[in-house]
């Protein structure tokens, strides 16, 4: 179903990445887009528990965003769920990231974010391609 | 339209899945062309039709005896936004941790 997966390689360490995205100091260094600011969070991955962050963009508005870290498993991959606030406070849909981190063959770190609707297993995955590929056939329809 | 959990929380069956999939795929369908796609009885075909009816995700239109099926595009496109939405919310973050990598990795090397 609804997913996106990016792949992306960091000159760093993978223990130095693991610390970027989970420590409270550094995850306020990158937490969300440019140009947004981040008024209120309580962002710690390194251990489970609730999250949240309010990210401000240039205009004032305000987004709200929270979960529930499920899964750390240092220096390899950090799983938390995701929803949105709406302007009552009220949270929305839930859906699931995880955050993977392996040694790059040349050396750094390989790191892959996955972010779902459903939860990660086997099942879901394979949900996940059928769905990728329902949404070329629409692209091409509307064409 | 219905909110968007709705839409995924209706996708999230396999058979209705396969039903919208289907959809997309070969264009409006009778409810008994979908019929043909599963094992499961015609009432239970119905109530997957209707659950995918009330969030949006396909269209009913009655043809002399026949109902008609098809995909609703708008609530497909919701879907593809709320993964191009998210697409860019994490590009952008993770363009920051790179920078805020390279940043650590100076001051230290």
């Amino acid at each position: 179903m609804a997913e996106l997966k990016i792949e992306r390689h960091f000159k760093a360490d993978p223990a130095m990445v693991f610390d970027f995205v989970t420590k409270p100091e550094h995850l306020a260094k990158w937490w969300g887009p440019e140009g947004m600011t981040l008024p209120q969070c309580a962002l710690d991955f390194t251990k489970p528990g609730r999250w949240f962050s309010v990210m401000q963009n240039s205009d004032g508005k305000e987004h709200k965003v929270s979960g529930q870290i499920t899964k750390v498993d240092p220096p390899n991959s950090v799983g938390f769920t995701w929803a949105w606030h709406d302007e009552n406070d009220v949270r929305g849909n839930e859906s699931f990231v995880t955050l993977t981190i392996s040694a790059g063959q040349g050396g750094g770190t390989d790191f892959t974010l996955h972010h779902q609707q459903l939860p990660s297993t086997e099942a879901a995955d394979n949900h996940v391609i059928g769905w990728t590929s329902s949404l070329r056939k629409l692209e091409r329809m509307g064409n | 339209m219905p909110p968007l959990n709705q839409t995924f929380a209706a996708l999230g069956d396999a058979t209705r899945f396969a039903i919208v999939d289907h959809l997309l795929s070969q264009g409006e369908q009778s409810a008994g062309q979908l019929q043909q796609l599963t094992d499961i009885s015609p009432p239970a075909v119905s109530r997957h039709l209707k659950v995918l009816r009330l969030a949006g995700l396909i269209n009913q239109r009655v043809d002399r005896q026949k109902r008609i099926y098809s995909v609703n595009p708008a609530a497909i496109q919701a879907v593809n936004a709320w993964v191009e939405y998210h697409r860019k919310f994490w590009d952008s973050s993770l363009d920051r941790l790179e920078r805020a990598l390279d940043m650590e990795g100076l001051n230290n090397g």
